[in-house]
């Protein structure tokens, strides 16, 4: 963090590079909205519970969508709580349509627009039947790419067509035998016929395009990876490969690796606790005094009926209700 | 006609039989019983005459005439008994002219017919033969008493010239229907029992008409024998036996149509019975108009409902195009425009085309067509179409508004149901099971809105028009979200345990962040002012150290109704939304020039103190070196110094 380069740059530029410009606006911004309420509490520990949210990244609950998708880091706490709130959906099984994400999504986000979900479900789905249904993980990792790369993406688009239109965007005109045509051999000419176009070009034009422009974008290296055993790919085809590879994946440090996707054991601890809150259910003897005098709450036991297999310490009868989820801290 | 003046004795006994002839068809029994009649001359051999008398019964079949005998050198006979026999014709009598009674009781007689010369004749007795059809019966126009029951005649013809008929027995034959009657107008009684007959005409072209009997007949209805209230000579008429007998309005409408009557079913009709009669004929009068205004009234709800459908299709349609138009512009080029779009333009064009048609049809009659429509139908409020949420602020009375357990809403946008909310929680405090047809819920969100109502048991989301629907977990989200609540049903089924628990564990972590893992601040601004108070204990608890139970919070929990940890998942409408968001754009506005400033400043200050740094040193020096020249001559900066000193004084 302290490396000598960041001294060098200009201030404000520094300054946005980290994004910090952003957050202070929307501090601000805050800050005005809630004026009445903070002032009974105080500026300091305002700005100290902000930026502790930032960090802790649920800054970006229930936020609007501009503000979403105005940092790295933001992108990358939203996939996050996305993933942290709804992993149980995925842990069900269940199978959802592309709607039905969307409004999950929108849970969080009011205005998250429909049309990134469209573009991630087409990349789960090949850009084939809409309607069809996707599992969790599949939806997730796509979404992850489609989202947190998303102007990445547009320049790739971009790239792809006029690849396959025949224009290569790398060739530097140069007057040669063949009299100054823009237009590439008449070999990628037919990559129109055959499907996508050729991997390596493709390459060579990400390389170029990640090196040209300041947004993130995979890692460059992984990208070369994910194309390396391919001799042509369509575009879907390779925004599919990138949501399969490991590497990528992992490289915004959002969602933890495939295989753990299920896996959150404080939440399921959590969960637990809330589960066995729910009125009705099997109860002990034992029924703690505030718990009684609650109509709607019993005691909570141990009688839910489903538990994660490495889950072995048992819940306590709690006798404080239901105040835990009020005093635990997030991890 | 026939018997001369002179025989005034011949004249009686006509008389003194066709009297008792009246009587005798009542009991249907044989006038040969009669006194007179066995005094006269009759065919039958004095010893059979006898032989009969003795065994009180029918002759052994033996002795039975198969045929009309022929009867020489009695041409003065007046009355003729062949009862009980065999005889198929009537035959062999056309001689007897004189003849007045002519008695074929119980023979197998087939046709009428034998008897075009008998023009004396008053009484013809043909009961229990086999006759199909009135006919031949021409000339015989002093006819005073015809009997044909127990045969087979379908038909009632042949018998308008009959004009001194007085008595006519058709009973027990296969007439289906009464008409053809006209002429007879001198009968006074008609018999008609046991036949199948369905209805009656005629019946007002007999002047003297005061006996009708239609017992054991199929009549169901008063209007089928509608010709009898224009019968002004009426005054016994029998419908026992018939299905319009057993009518709860039987009695009181046969009386209110038939005001000349004396006697119905062999009982005289009392006053009481008259006044009865009208009474419920009044109010039988004014059921059939309640009824008809119940008819126009549903007639015009249904057309206002078939409009509310109409508009609402209407404005989803441009909603649709709307969106489609918008898509278009967005939409890069090297993606193409999402098949979403052809899919929902393609739905409508369906759905409108049938709907049109019919619509067109119905909408012919009405001019005024209203756009929304209200109904209150016992314990449910139907609303139909966004206007009728106006209806919620009418003043309702006390006791309509607390009958009301259902409330309906059908094409009525979510969005603004969701503004009246409130509403309906002060006005309609019962309404515990709500209905949702056509209203556009399309997100799961949307059900957020539904938390603020006081208790909701009953959810019914109607698939038509409510995409929401189509999702696999609303039902969950719906639960989940609305688990205080405590639902029974939802889309008609019951919700079981198990609903419950999958409704948590599919979203209890939702809930979770959204409670405690954001910021104070956040917590209020989301929860609003009004519920500050009722989830205090939140805000409160948030800045204690973790492991201290807190008493108030499970009091101020009892409270609350609302399951406390998912109070911040709210919903607000898309344009309130995009409102506040247009408000905040001002805000955003300044804090960013504001911050500019403070980095301008910032930037400033820095480059002015890196500045200072790198020149710093070399101040040092200068400023050191300055001074240390200063001081070198001790004597002449003593005298420097002093000067300094006066000059300022």
């Amino acid at each position: 963090m302290l490396s000598p380069e960041r001294l060098a740059l200009p201030d404000y530029e520094y300054l946005a590079q980290r994004h910090v410009l952003t957050y202070m606006e929307d501090a601000v911004c805050q800050l005005l909205e809630n004026r009445e309420d903070i002032s009974q509490y105080g500026i300091a520990r305002f700005f100290t519970e902000y930026f502790n949210s930032v960090c802790q990244g649920t800054h970006i609950l229930f936020r609007e969508f501009s503000f979403v998708q105005a940092t790295p880091h933001n992108r990358v706490s939203f996939l996050r709580a996305f993933w942290r709130c709804f992993r149980t959906v995925g842990k069900n099984g269940d199978l959802l349509t592309m709607k039905e994400y969307h409004c999950l999504l929108q849970l969080l986000c009011p205005d998250f627009p429909l049309e990134l979900t469209q573009k991630a479900a087409r990349i789960v789905l090949m850009d084939d039947a809409m309607d069809c249904l996707m599992s969790f993980s599949d939806f997730l990792f796509a979404f992850q790419i489609q989202f947190y790369y998303s102007e990445f993406l547009d320049s790739v688009a971009a790239i792809y067509e006029d690849l396959l239109s025949g224009k290569n965007p790398n060739t530097v005109i140069v007057p040669t035998s063949s009299s100054g045509q823009h237009r590439q051999r008449p070999a990628l000419g037919e990559a129109g016929m055959l499907e996508g176009v050729e991997a390596s070009l493709f390459y060579q034009c990400l390389e170029n395009l990640c090196d040209r422009h300041k947004y993130s974008c995979p890692p460059p290296a992984l990208v070369k990876e994910a194309l390396s055993n391919v001799q042509r790919l369509t575009f879907y085809g390779f925004l599919m490969a990138l949501s399969k590879h490991h590497g990528i994946n992992q490289a915004p440090g959002a969602l933890p690796d495939k295989g753990d996707l299920m896996h959150d054991p404080a939440m399921d601890e959590e969960l637990e606790r809330l589960l066995a809150q729910v009125p009705g259910l099997v109860n002990s003897i034992t029924a703690s005094p505030e718990a009684s005098c609650l109509p709607s709450r019993t005691p909570p036991r141990v009688g839910s009926p489903w538990r994660p297999l490495h889950h072995s310490r048992k819940v306590d009868g709690e006798s404080d209700g239901s105040t835990e989820e009020t005093d635990e801290s997030e991890t | 006609m026939g018997i001369p003046p002179e025989r005034e004795d011949v004249k009686q006994q006509v008389q003194y039989l066709s009297q008792i002839t009246m009587k005798s068809h009542l009991l249907e029994s044989p006038i040969s019983k009669c006194p007179l009649y066995l005094a006269c001359h009759h065919l039958k051999t004095e010893r059979i005459q006898r032989d009969w008398e003795r065994q009180g019964d029918a002759g052994s079949e033996g002795q039975k005439l198969t045929v009309c005998p022929i009867i020489n050198g009695e041409d003065h006979l007046r009355l003729l008994n062949f009862q009980h026999n065999f005889i198929t014709r009537i035959q062999n009598i056309s001689n007897l002219q004189k003849l007045i009674s002519l008695d074929l009781y119980d023979n197998q007689i087939e046709e009428i017919s034998g008897l075009s010369t008998l023009r004396c004749l008053r009484v013809l007795l043909l009961g229990k033969n086999r006759i199909k059809k009135i006919s031949n019966l021409e000339n015989l126009k002093s006819l005073d008493v015809l009997d044909l029951h127990g045969n087979q005649i379908t038909k009632i013809e042949n018998i308008n010239h009959l004009c001194e008929l007085r008595v006519l027995n058709l009973a027990r034959n296969f007439l289906s229907h009464v008409d053809n009657l006209n002429g007879l107008d001198s009968l006074t009684e008609l018999n008609l029992r046991h036949n199948q007959i369905t209805f009656v005409r005629d019946v007002d072209n007999l002047p003297c008409l005061q006996h009708l009997f239609l017992s054991f007949n199929n009549i169901s209805s008063f209007d089928s024998v509608s010709c009898l209230a224009d019968s002004s000579s009426l005054s016994d008429i029998t419908f026992d036996g018939n299905p319009i007998a057993q009518e709860s309005w039987y009695k009181h409408t046969v009386l209110q149509n038939m005001m000349q009557l004396r006697q119905l079913d062999m009982k005289r009709i009392t006053e009481e019975e008259r006044r009865m009669a009208s009474v419920l004929a009044k109010k039988e009068e004014e059921k059939k108009r309640e009824s008809h205004k119940q008819s126009l009234l549903k007639e015009k709800k249904r057309l206002t409902i078939n409009n509310v459908a109409r508009q609402w299709d209407l404005q989803q349609q441009r909603v649709a195009n709307i969106a489609t138009n918008e898509d278009r512009k967005d939409s890069d080029s090297a993606q193409d425009p999402c098949q979403i779009d052809g899919s929902t333009l393609s739905a409508f064009p369906e759905e409108t085309g049938p709907l049109d048609s019919g619509l067109n049809n119905a909408l012919q009659g009405l001019s005024v067509i209203d756009t929304y429509l209200v109904e209150v139908d016992g314990d449910t409020l139907s609303l139909y179409g966004s206007g009728a949420l106006e209806s919620l602020d009418r003043n309702w009375s006390v006791q309509t508004a607390g009958m009301i357990t259902t409330v309906s809403f059908t094409f009525i946008e979510f969005d603004e149901i969701v503004h009246v909310l409130p509403k309906l929680k002060i006005k309609f405090p019962n309404s515990l099971h709500l209905k949702f047809k056509e209203t556009n819920l399309v997100m799961l969100q949307q059900f957020n809105a539904l938390a603020q109502l006081r208790r909701v048991d009953q959810l019914t989301i109607d698939p038509q028009g409510n995409p929401v629907v189509n999702f696999t977990l609303w039902k969950y989200y719906v639960l989940f979200r609305l688990s205080h609540f405590s639902m029974q049903k939802i889309n008609g089924t019951e919700v079981t345990q198990n609903d419950m628990i999958m409704a948590e564990r599919l979203f209890g972590i939702l809930a979770h962040v959204a409670s405690s893992e954001l910021p104070q601040y956040r917590l209020i601004s989301i929860l609003g002012d009004a519920r500050k108070k009722q989830f205090r204990y939140l805000l409160e608890s948030k800045g204690k150290k973790p492991g201290i139970i807190n008493e108030e919070n499970n009091d101020s929990k009892r409270l609350v109704g609302e399951n406390t940890n998912r109070a911040t998942l709210n919903y607000t409408t898309r344009d309130f939304y995009n409102e506040k968001l247009e408000e905040i754009k001002e805000k955003k506005k300044f804090c960013k020039t504001y911050i500019e400033d403070l980095v301008k400043e910032a930037t400033e200050i820095n480059m002015k103190n890196e500045a200072l740094q790198k020149l710093w040193p070399q101040m040092f020096i200068e400023l050191v070196r300055d001074a240390v020249i200063e001081i070198r001559n001790k004597n002449s900066y003593m005298k420097l110094c002093l000067q300094q000193i006066t000059d300022q004084k």
